[in-house]
């Protein structure tokens, strides 16, 4: 009863990130020895060293993870980031169209859409944020397509390619900050979604392999 | 694979780990037992993809124990090392022996 109450008090969030990265059939092992030991330090040494602990651990065994999933095939992952670049390049500059198509949609093309200013106004926002929000979906979209692309190293390929698409926004900022002041330009909110947006699809796409994946396992120890 | 394929550093000290702890050995006592012999606080990450590229190897064989409920009931893999794994161990010894010959390591350093 105890252990129970200890393992309720593991840090959840360092659980998930564990689990988003261990391969399946190592997940069980690997969670459940993190567990044992969190356990074990909590009740000799108190909650917040065994916390401590498991965090360091985790930080430490992803790191690990990552670097072992690189490793083991490298010309995959490099290949699924270059397909996933390729699709944010080329599918992104369709985006306003697709936007303003779907805003078009059923209306006569001489029709003029604008009465007064106000109006015109609000038809300028709604394309900016059709745009944004269909910058997310792409991303989400793409971050899924890399994800399935490489089974097992789900995570390994979205985090990647959303460092790649990450870094020249980031160069671009600080050439930016460093002739222009430093403040957060509104261009550098686009690509940092869109890099968490690819991480999301690619933790969505880990979680629904890992929940059959147990399923699966779960089948064939009860045959 | 040859039989010159000798054991790196840390999967040496892994499979010495794992033959000292014989039947018990798993993710938890590997790793207590390399921190309590070399004082190396490593991650349980480091010890799978250790393990893991031995097993692919034919160093280090698994099976998964029974569920069990201080794991939040998961279930423990143990290993042990094969035949091959021993004959790795014994290579590398010899290798590191027959390098260490006529040097006074103790006194040079």
């Amino acid at each position: 009863m105890v252990t129970k109450s200890f393992l309720s008090q593991a840090p959840r969030l360092a659980v998930w990130l564990v689990s988003l990265f261990t391969p399946y059939e190592q997940s069980d092992s690997i969670l459940g020895d993190l567990l044992e030991e969190f356990s074990d330090l909590a009740s000799k040494s108190g909650m917040a060293f065994a916390r401590r602990w498991y965090w360091r651990q985790s930080v430490r065994t992803v790191a690990h993870l990552i670097g072992s999933g690189f490793r083991g095939g490298p010309w995959q992952i490099a290949g699924v980031v270059v397909v996933g670049f390729l699709l944010c390049f080329f599918c992104g500059g369709r985006l306003e169209e697709a936007v303003i198509a779907v805003l078009n949609f059923g209306r006569h093309p001489h029709d003029n859409p604008y009465y007064t200013w106000s109006q015109a106004q609000a038809r300028i926002r709604l394309i900016e944020y059709g745009d944004l929000v269909g910058h997310f979906l792409l991303s989400l979209f793409i971050g899924c397509i890399v994800a399935l692309a490489v089974k097992g190293r789900e995570m390994l390929a979205a985090i990647t390619l959303a460092f790649v698409l990450w870094v020249p926004a980031m160069a671009l900022f600080l050439v930016w900050s460093a002739r222009h002041g430093p403040f957060l330009p509104l261009q550098l909110i686009t690509p940092l979604s869109d890099s968490i947006m690819i991480v999301i699809g690619g933790g969505i796409v880990r979680k629904i392999r890992s929940a059959a994946a147990s399923r699966t396992t779960s089948v064939s120890d009860y045959r | 694979m040859s039989n010159r394929d000798y054991l790196g550093e840390f999967e040496h000290i892994v499979v010495l780990a794992l033959l000292c702890l014989g039947d018990r050995a798993y993710g938890v006592t590997v790793r207590q037992e390399i921190e309590a012999r070399i004082s190396r606080e490593v991650s349980i990450g480091a010890i799978y993809a250790t393990l893991d590229r031995l097993e692919a190897k034919g160093y280090v064989k698994s099976h998964l124990g029974d569920p069990t409920p201080e794991r939040g009931g998961r279930s423990k893999r143990f290993f042990r090392v094969s035949a091959k794994g021993i004959a790795a161990v014994n290579r590398t010894h010899l290798a590191l022996q027959s390098m260490t010959v006529g040097l006074d390591l103790v006194r040079s350093y």
